[in-house]
């Protein structure tokens, strides 16, 4: 290889690496928001990862013991206590909203406005619904079984204090996530409607689902390191 | 062609900190333990970076001057050098390899304390040490933060038949034989400290909620300066010990002298209520954080043992009788007037009237007795709080000692 | 090749700001969001330096009467305010903010950046980060005093000053900054990958690109660590949980902590902090590499070794932050691995030492005022490298952890280093960014009161912890340890900061005079070669260039390429037929 072949050619990469570094996009067709959300999600990745990471040493070095998942969350039905019912439900309609999320999606390629703005009120909805879940189910530990996020009310020690701390912390970073996630999908749908995306190829309504898709595959996480652990 | 000031300098600089290097007293002070493989780490760092160091520093200062800027003239086009890259490469990680390998073998003894090593606990607060000694069963006893109160400084578990015999150690000197080697148990009270003597080289953080150790074998009888090495709020400076290493005999007879925790119990002396109130106000405001009550000096304030009359020598070189007047002023206006040899650290303190008259009856007391001075202040009250948790800090007495 | 794509930059129309506000203060201009970055840093850093003047002073003369007011609280308040500020909101905002926004667009010959607004937004929350740490000093117990490394419990126990407000603006300014890092950071990378003009493909970059991008990354990457501390640590403190605090008796009361790991926030604290250093001196790296190359006439030795060792030093950085906790009480198996993975991150780092330094052989060296801070910072990251040899070794971070050698160490490497290449890039890009030269006799006084005076502040003040003098000592008195001569040196030290500090005047005097005052500059005043020296005008107008963007056929380092007339050929000047 000479001098000058170097400054001027990329011969010696492999065909993967050429088009990964050739001029103007490295990700051809995609366009600057998607990329940025994409971007912005690895960000946001982090910070989950982060509050899993410390939940998790939090579990291995407390020496009291963990509360009971299925006991703390069970909810009583008719008189039956149902281990998980009420977090089985708010994980059904999330993933429900992301089946909706995705129909939205293909609607806007398809450019029809009308039924992305219905499908993207769906996805909202759900994820509206999702919140007051969650809310219900905030009070019910909070006012029922007495937990705190400083750990127990009087009268109920279930054991180690941080359980309440970190539980209300890291759904509650979610649900806003999820808050966050409603008014997003809400205004990007009026928007949608109104033809302020008529220019484009309504790649906005694919960069709010590669949002709300993330934050239900956090849910996922949530789900199965708070309930099932 | 302009001389190139800065190839000089350049020069100048490297050469200047070589012989800085050599010319200076400011390297390791005679090691006093069995760390000589740290030292000989350093050594081979040394060598190894200060070649690297002077040849990039000459080599530039040379080019800088060799090379500079002729008009018209063009400089040599070589974008790179595979070959040239790849012997740096290999150069460099051997040099690397050289500095880590002995560095490795070094952590690995440092992190394996012998089995023949005996074990001596570091209590750590704000802003002081306190140390422990498992006592004749070799055993510690399980302590927790948790128990710690003004009569149980180390928060020994009640009740804990182990801990009956630890010798607990209020003050801030320490006494260890020479030649055997001690495996240091940290925990701390508070906050983060740093149990540091820099002629051990060794030296390990105490964290709350667990018991972190390192281990050395002292080698020289010398009085050494324990300095905390972790920020430990404002008077971290301050936090000074003193770690003797004598003789087996000599550690022997002090170690004899000193308090098992069961005598601490045994030696408990009623305060009246008003001086009792008073101890406990002194206390919520972290008083004896600074100040010992059993004539402990420590570097962040007087001792309140005998604080009453006498006289006391101020930092602006007057005298001063030490009447109720100077300690009240010297509570509420702690900057006012300052004690020679301390520095201003104490914060203003919020009390009433009665608050500050408890604490004088407390202080009026605090006389020295002319028995052991080790328990005068730990006033033994009831303190049996039955517990059958386990206990997260409990240390495991798995190697007993032999002292 | 994609040569019929068109850049998706010239399809929209640029609109053009018509007020005043909207050219200067609301501006979305990259490079009006540059100067206030910059000029925000540098007015923070101004205090941060005032900080450590106050510091120093106490240091040396503990005893002196104009000492007098200066209380262990002040002092704890002042290191833990100069760490953070120049850090966070000197470095990371001046090296990524100001030059971050000024030269991604324009080395990469696009209009902006990608979100113009959020990045306008970005540098406004950064600023509301700034001054709510500003207002630390007037709550009430002023500023945080548990140092930069905030490390709990004593971040929030009684015994450390500003335990009640001080740390709640620290922490809460610190998350609002990281807000505004990642508004700005997501505009870097994004602009980078996706808006760069006609041929100029990854490995054409200048390397001053490559740094921003690689350091914004581990940004990305990294800050969600020190946020994720902020809240729990928030948390404890106002909602008393217990994440990071266990049991404890802080100075006579029994806290109502019980369970927590202080361990965990020195993980997360470093797995940001670690790869901070990198954010900090990626972009230095490239800044310094882009000068050599340019004031030595020679290309830079390497290129592509250049590259791969900021992206390996970047993915490293990722997994070597427990070699901060050597003595922090962790599991001591991980010294194993710490220690091996910091030193294999010192060949690559070497490479580029050895690659600036090879790229004067043989070159054609032009001795300006930039040139002399890049030289300048190659001696001092090799004192800065070499020690940290030392303290990434775990054997040896035992003796020399917590003491001054700490503190020399990480002030030559990412203190001062850092610091040299930011006046460095502000002496090479002025004349672009205002069209007027800076005064050349004033910066080269500047130059060497600087390089000497940091020199000799900081290549002594390793020997003092060799000797085991330890830091965060608000006083040291006589101690058996601590000889007079030490306390000589400490008083050298201190004289040489701040003549240090006032020769900082000369610089802001150099900035605003000549602003108004200097030579005019020409377009390309340095003869380089990268894109922001092609723009059609001086300084730049908004949206940089002509209807059309560049078009890039080269490098950004060709000079002295054998049988052209001019000893440099620009990115944009077309290659003749390929031999």
């Amino acid at each position: 290889m000479t001098d000058t072949t170097l400054s001027t050619q990329e011969s010696i990469f492999t065909s993967t690496a050429r088009d990964w570094s050739s001029d103007m996009t490295t990700f051809k067709g995609v366009p600057w928001g998607k990329a940025m959300m994409w971007i912005f999600l690895l960000s946001d990745t982090f910070i989950f990862t982060c509050f899993l990471v410390g939940y998790m040493v939090m579990r291995m070095t407390v020496t009291e013991a963990w509360p009971v998942a299925s006991e703390v969350f069970a909810l009583t039905v008719w008189g039956v206590s149902v281990p998980l019912l009420l977090i089985a439900i708010m994980t059904f309609i999330l993933i429900t909203s992301s089946g909706t999320m995705a129909m939205a999606v293909n609607m806007g390629y398809q450019r029809r406005k009308w039924a992305v703005f219905w499908l993207m009120l769906a996805t909202a909805l759900l994820g509206a619904s999702f919140v007051g879940m969650q809310c219900y189910e905030w009070s019910k530990l909070i006012i029922d079984e007495g937990i705190r996020p400083w750990g127990y009310a009087p009268d109920h020690d279930l054991g180690a204090p941080q359980f309440g701390s970190i539980f209300f912390m890291v759904t509650g970073f979610h649900g806003l996530h999820v808050s966050v996630g409603v008014i997003y999908l809400i205004t990007v749908a009026i928007r949608v409607v109104r033809g302020k995306y008529d220019h484009t190829n309504f790649e906005i309504v694919e960069i709010t689902g590669l949002y709300w898709h993330f934050v239900d595959l956090v849910w996922v996480f949530i789900f199965a390191f708070f309930y099932l652990w | 062609m302009r001389i190139a000031y800065i190839a000089v300098i350049l020069f100048l600089v490297t050469l200047g900190s070589v012989v800085f290097n050599f010319t200076t007293p400011f390297h390791f002070d005679a090691i006093g333990s069995n760390w000589e493989l740290i030292d000989i780490t350093v050594y081979i760092t040394f060598i190894v970076c200060g070649v690297a160091f002077v040849a990039l520093g000459l080599l530039m200062a040379w080019w800088v001057y060799k090379f500079q800027y002729q008009e018209g003239k063009f400089a040599e086009y070589e974008p790179e050098n595979a070959k040239l890259e790849s012997q740096l490469t290999i150069i460099t990680t051997i040099g690397v390899v050289v500095m880590l390998a002995p560095g490795l073998v070094a952590w690995n003894d440092y992190i394996n304390p012998p089995s023949d090593a005996y074990e001596l606990e570091v209590y750590s607060k704000q802003w002081n040490w306190m140390y422990r000694f498992p006592g004749a069963d070799g055993i510690f006893g399980a302590a927790h933060n948790k128990y710690v109160d003004l009569d149980n400084p180390f928060g020994m578990k009640p009740g804990d038949p182990y801990g009956e015999d630890d010798i607990l150690i209020t003050d801030k000197t320490v006494k260890i034989p020479v030649d055997r080697p001690v495996k240091v148990l940290l925990r701390s009270q508070d906050v983060l400290h740093d149990f540091w003597v820099p002629a051990i080289r060794a030296k390990m953080d105490a964290v709350p909620g667990m018991v972190t150790y390192f281990w050395f074998e002292p080698i020289v009888e010398r009085v050494y300066e324990v300095l905390c090495a972790e920020l430990c709020g404002r008077n971290h400076f301050n936090m000074r010990g003193e770690m003797h290493v004598v003789s087996m005999n000599e550690y022997s007879t002090w170690l004899n002298d000193q308090v098992t925790w069961a005598g601490m119990q045994a030696g408990a002396v009623p305060l009246s209520p008003e001086a009792a109130l008073g101890r406990d106000i002194a206390n919520d405001a972290g008083c004896f954080a600074c100040h010992s009550t059993d004539g402990t000096q420590r570097d962040t304030g007087p001792t309140w043992l005998d604080i009453w009359d006498g006289t006391v020598e101020l930092d602006d070189g007057t005298t001063r009788v030490r009447d109720e007047a100077y300690i009240v002023k010297s509570i509420l206006d702690p900057h006012a007037e300052i004690v020679l040899g301390y520095t201003t650290t104490m914060t203003t303190s919020e009390l009433t009237d009665e608050e500050l008259q408890s604490i004088l009856d407390y202080m009026k007391g605090l006389k020295s007795a002319p028995a052991k001075q080790e328990t005068t202040d730990e006033n033994e009250s009831e303190n049996a709080e039955p517990s059958s948790e386990v206990d997260s800090t409990t240390i495991p007495g798995e190697d007993p000692s032999t002292n | 090749m994609a040569t019929v794509e068109v850049p998706y930059q010239e399809t929209v129309p640029l609109h053009h700001p018509k007020t005043w506000i909207g050219k200067y203060i609301f501006s979305q201009d990259h490079k009006i969001i540059a100067v206030q970055y910059g000029i925000t840093a540098m007015a923070v850093g101004l205090v941060a330096l005032i900080l450590s003047e106050f510091m120093r002073l106490q240091i040396a003369f503990p005893e002196a009467g104009f000492m007098a007011f200066f209380t262990a609280d002040h002092y704890y308040q002042a290191i833990t305010m100069h760490g953070m500020i120049m850090v966070i909101y000197l470095l990371t905002a001046f090296l990524l903010g100001a030059f971050g926004n000024f030269c991604v667009p324009l080395m990469c010959g696009a209009r902006d950046m990608v979100f113009p607004f959020v990045n306008m937004l970005s540098y406004w929350v950064y600023l509301l980060s700034v001054i709510i740490l500003m207002i630390s000093y007037f709550v009430p117990g002023g500023p945080t005093g548990a140092g930069w490394t905030l490390y709990p419990p004593q971040t929030i126990t009684q015994g450390t000053p500003g335990v009640d407000w001080g740390i709640a603006t620290m922490l809460i300014s610190l998350a609002v900054f990281i807000v505004a890092f990642t508004m700005g950071g997501l505009n870097y990378i994004t602009t980078i990958l996706q808006a760069r003009t006609r041929g100029l493909t990854l490995m054409r970059m200048p390397l001053t690109v490559w740094g921003i991008f690689i350091a914004t990354f581990l940004g990305l990457i990294a800050f969600p660590a020190l946020f994720v501390s902020a809240v729990m640590m928030l948390l404890d403190k106002f909602l008393k949980t217990s994440f990071f605090m266990p049991a404890i008796v802080s100075l006579g009361s029994k806290l109502e902590y019980s369970g927590g790991q202080p361990l965990l926030f020195q993980h997360l604290f470093w797995f940001f902090g670690h790869p901070e250093v990198y954010i900090v001196a990626l972009p230095a790296f490239g800044v310094i590499s882009d000068l050599i190359s340019v004031h030595a006439r020679k290309n830079i030795f390497g290129y592509r070794m250049m590259v791969w060792a900021i992206v390996a030093i970047g993915a490293l950085s990722l997994i070597v932050w427990a070699h901060h906790m050597y003595v922090a009480g962790m599991h001591p198996s991980f010294g194993f691995f710490f220690a091996t993975t910091t030193l294999i991150i010192a060949v690559p780092t070497a490479l580029k030492v050895y690659n600036w330094i090879l790229t004067l052989w043989r070159a054609n060296i032009r001795i300006t005022v930039p040139m002399l801070f890049a030289l300048a910072f190659v001696l001092t990251f090799i004192v800065g490298g070499i020690t940290g040899l030392f303290l990434g070794n775990v054997i040896i971070d035992i003796p020399l952890s917590d003491t001054y050698f700490v503190v020399a160490h990480f002030h030559m490497v990412m203190g001062v280093s850092p610091i040299l290449a930011i006046f460095g890039g502000i002496y090479h890009w002025y004349p672009k960014l205002t069209g007027r030269m800076l005064n050349d006799t004033i910066g080269r006084i500047h130059f060497y009161f600087t390089f000497i005076g940091t020199y000799a502040i900081y290549f002594p003040m390793h020997y003092l912890g060799f000797i085991g003098v330890p830091r965060r000592y608000y006083e040291t008195g006589i101690s058996e340890f601590y000889p007079v001569a030490a306390h000589n040196l400490n008083k050298f030290i201190t004289i040489a900061a701040l003549i240090v500090g006032v020769s900082q005047i000369l610089f802001i005097f150099n900035l605003v005079h000549s602003y108004f005052k200097g030579k005019k500059a020409p377009a390309n005043p340095w003869g380089a070669n990268s894109l922001e020296w092609c723009t059609p005008e001086t300084p730049p107008r908004h949206g940089n260039w002509e209807d059309r963007l560049p078009t890039v056929h080269r490098w950004a380092y060709d000079f002295g390429v054998p049988g052209e007339e001019k000893d440099h050929i620009p990115q944009t000047v077309p290659r003749r037929k390929a031999s």
